[in-house]
């Protein structure tokens, strides 16, 4: 058990919700776990903020009551790069791939739990850093290892052979490893900037990767769906 | 014109003659005429009769006519003998000229009859053409009926128009009562259809039948006679029009031509009508489709939202790598019950729309201080409704009113949260009450857009959310709810626009005995 402000390393979270009863929530959790977290009601009132706070992170409610999140959203990718998180409904699907395609880093279904939130959170901010040393050459996850150096992938120490655009999903996936890549954006990494609605391309890849990487394919652990939006890759506790 | 035709075939041939005898009297009673002279006005006489009579009295006033002066003006008179051969000559070119004139004036009518009848028909279809154009089928056919009966001069018109499908789509009839009644019992009833093609066989032709009003003791009763006309549509038969005449009467064809070619008409009128109902039910269904997940929609957004943070506040006490203190427990703990809340209230809102649906709910009244009321709800929502200030500009005192107080808490709630939603964060909410009369009138003002002029008579549906929402912000079930509720206790609830801007939301109880 840790104590307050060890988790959050002082981080600044600007979150942009009109829901008072949801901020104050995640106000408070955020708050408690180290994070210095400043709350708002309004989309024009969080962009001012933001000039001001210059938060690390922006958690984005994508319904305001008076400018639309997609145009927070712009707005703020016109002037920095800061991880975004949106928050959404079920059944939003459109929205979600919409607001990831403007430049959002990720999202959470509302209602979500705060270790989802936590977790997220801690992904986004972790991508924004700038690596002082290059990123990993070896990516683990569970029993899943890819030497991105040599390019050799193993599960539970049994070689695995990935065929070339198999290997680039995966690369692709490992770059971005917790968030969530949409389908679009995957296919535009591994096939090229021409494409975006071959879609099929793509989940036959991903099911031959899934084959060949998975346990149990129809289960997975580490590439994950993410239903109308795209895939997951996630890092797993190893050992 | 119309009139002489209407005259037995005898009448006009005796019209033709007598015709040819004034003639030749006149010319007998002035004395010595020469037969050429005679044979001009001879001439015109066949040539009257064969524009007035037709045809055949022409040809035969211009055997009467020859014959005529043969017997009275060509010596020797009084006989058919002619003296002067050069006199038969004149008499064969008469003769021959009248028959010759008749012929040709003849043709000449009935040109003249046909481009008549031809107008005739094109008047009609074109006056029944906007007839039918009324939305509703049975009063179109209705006035078809009456215009039918109007140009025919018919004692009473019936028109039955049935769909492809075979339901009968239609029943219209035009006429005074016997007629009328001859009418049903000459078809079998009312309510029997006409035989199908199958039956009658698709060339079954028009036909007569005989029929006696059932009053026929009555003054001015008479025996009727029936003409069913058909209606052909490419599938078969579409109906009748059916036609009570008085039983000497003869209907020329023309005017059975003219029933005949009202026939498409009645059956394109009749299909529109089909596809339009099919389109009806249909946008219908849609609409009610629509309707649903718009409610399904919305109400799973308005359960999310205090979910949301019930998940999140109990999730956050469940952490266990944080040991929160106290004030932070507290907190937690605070908004569970208050979004809990929150969700019951949004719960009683669809319970009590059903209920108001259905009529179940009724008022359980009983005296009641408006202010502590006002009190109550305020201090519940205060909490909830973020920055939004809220104003009380209440008097001293207000004596009881009978009401409901639950049902009256909760119009009061969903107006206040109503103005909290639609008024940008800080916006202030003011409250006013007053008693007049035993009536309790409360007003909540925000300091919002105001509303659309187009949404202010839709505000109180249910599931309708003004312009001014923003999407996803609620079923708009609290307006219609509290709307339901007031008129449940006999009260009013309206909206209206203030002059400096926002919306303001009245309702009134009546809580002096007007309760049931």
């Amino acid at each position: 058990m840790s104590q307050p402000g060890r988790a959050g390393t002082g981080a600044r979270i600007l979150v942009i919700e009109d829901e008072p009863a949801i901020r104050l929530a995640v106000e408070r959790n955020l708050t408690g776990h180290g994070f210095d977290v400043r709350g708002i009601d309004s989309a024009e009132g969080g962009l001012e903020l933001e000039t001001r706070f210059h938060p690390d992170l922006v958690l984005l409610d994508l319904v305001l009551p008076d400018v639309e999140g997609f145009e927070v959203i712009q707005r703020l990718r016109s002037r920095s790069s800061i991880p975004i998180i949106v928050l959404t409904v079920r059944g939003a699907e459109q929205d979600k791939v919409r607001a990831l395609e403007l430049g959002a880093d990720d999202y959470l279904t509302k209602p979500f739990g705060v270790d989802e939130l936590l977790a997220r959170i801690r992904v986004a901010l972790r991508h924004a850093a700038p690596s002082g040393s290059g990123p990993d050459p070896i990516f683990r996850s569970a029993e899943l290892e890819v030497d991105l150096e040599r390019r050799a992938v193993t599960v539970g120490g049994r070689p695995v052979h990935l065929t070339p655009t198999e290997y680039a999903l995966l690369g692709a996936l490992i770059a971005e490893a917790g968030r969530v890549l949409t389908d679009r954006a995957l296919l535009q990494r591994v096939w090229g900037p021409e494409y975006g609605s071959e879609d099929h391309y793509l989940h036959v890849y991903m099911a031959r990767l899934r084959k060949k990487l998975e346990r149990d394919p129809a289960n997975p652990r580490y590439l994950r769906t993410e239903a109308g939006v795209g895939y997951r890759l996630l890092e797993l506790e190893t050992g | 014109m119309r009139l002489m035709v209407g005259l037995p075939g005898w009448a006009r041939y005796l019209a033709a003659l007598l015709s040819v005898g004034a003639v030749t009297a006149v010319i007998a009673a002035l004395g010595r005429f020469h037969l050429a002279n005679a044979s001009m006005l001879y001439l015109v006489v066949v040539l009257l009769a064969a524009v007035v009579l037709g045809r055949g009295p022409a040809i035969v006033s211009a055997f009467a006519a020859f014959l005529a002066s043969n017997f009275f003006l060509v010596e020797p008179r009084f006989t058919l003998a002619v003296a002067n051969p050069e006199e038969w000559i004149t008499l064969i070119l008469l003769l021959l000229t009248a028959m010759i004139t008749g012929q040709v004036a003849a043709g000449q009518k009935g040109r003249a009859e046909e481009a008549e009848e031809h107008a005739r028909a094109a008047r009609l279809q074109y006056e029944v053409a906007l007839l039918m154009a009324e939305p509703s089928l049975s009063r179109a056919v209705e006035s078809v009926a009456e215009r039918v009966r109007g140009e025919l001069a018919v004692p009473a018109v019936r028109i039955d128009v049935v769909g492809s499908d075979g339901v009968r789509r239609a029943t219209a009839s035009a006429g005074d009562m016997d007629a009328l009644e001859a009418l049903k019992l000459g078809i079998g009833g009312s309510d029997v259809l006409m035989p199908r093609s199958s039956d009658a066989g698709a060339d079954a032709p028009s036909r007569w039948m005989r029929v006696r009003p059932p009053h026929s003791g009555r003054r001015g009763a008479r025996p009727l006679r029936l003409l069913r006309v058909p209606i052909r549509s490419p599938h078969g038969d579409a109906g009748e029009i059916v036609l009570a005449a008085p039983l000497e009467s003869e209907l020329d064809p023309a005017s059975i031509r003219l029933l005949e070619a009202l026939s498409p008409q009645l059956w394109a009128a009749v299909e529109r009508a089909r596809l339009r109902d099919e389109a009806t039910q249909a946008e219908v269904a849609r609409r009610a489709d629509q309707a649903k997940s718009a409610l399904l929609d919305a109400v799973s957004h308005d359960l999310r939202t205090p979910l949301s943070s019930i998940i999140a506040s109990a999730g956050s006490l469940l952490q266990s790598d944080i040991d929160w203190p106290h004030d932070e427990r507290r907190g937690f703990a605070q908004a569970i019950e208050q979004e809990a809340q929150r969700l019951d209230r949004i719960v009683g809102n669809l319970l009590d729309l059903s209920r108001l649906e259905s009529g179940e709910l009724r008022p359980d009244r009983g005296w009641y201080e408006p202010i502590a009321l006002i009190h109550d709800v305020v201090g519940r929502l205060r909490p909830l409704i973020g920055t939004h200030p809220i104003r009380l500009d209440l008097p001293e005192e207000l004596p009881p009113v009978l009401l409901d107080y639950s049902k009256v808490d909760q119009v009061l709630s969903n107006l206040v949260e109503n103005a909290a939603k639609y008024s940008p964060p800080g916006a202030g909410i003011a409250i006013t009450a007053a008693v007049t009369d035993g009536t309790l009138q409360v007003t909540v003002t925000d300091d919002g857009t105001g509303i659309a002029p187009e949404a202010l008579p839709h505000l109180f549906e249910p599931f309708f959310r003004g312009s001014r929402a923003r999407p996803q912000s609620g079923s708009g079930l609290g307006l219609a709810v509290a709307r339901g509720l007031v008129e449940a206790h006999r009260g009013r609830i309206w909206a209206e626009n203030r002059p400096g801007g926002g919306a303001s939301f009245t309702f009134d109880i009546p809580g002096n005995g007007t309760a049931q």
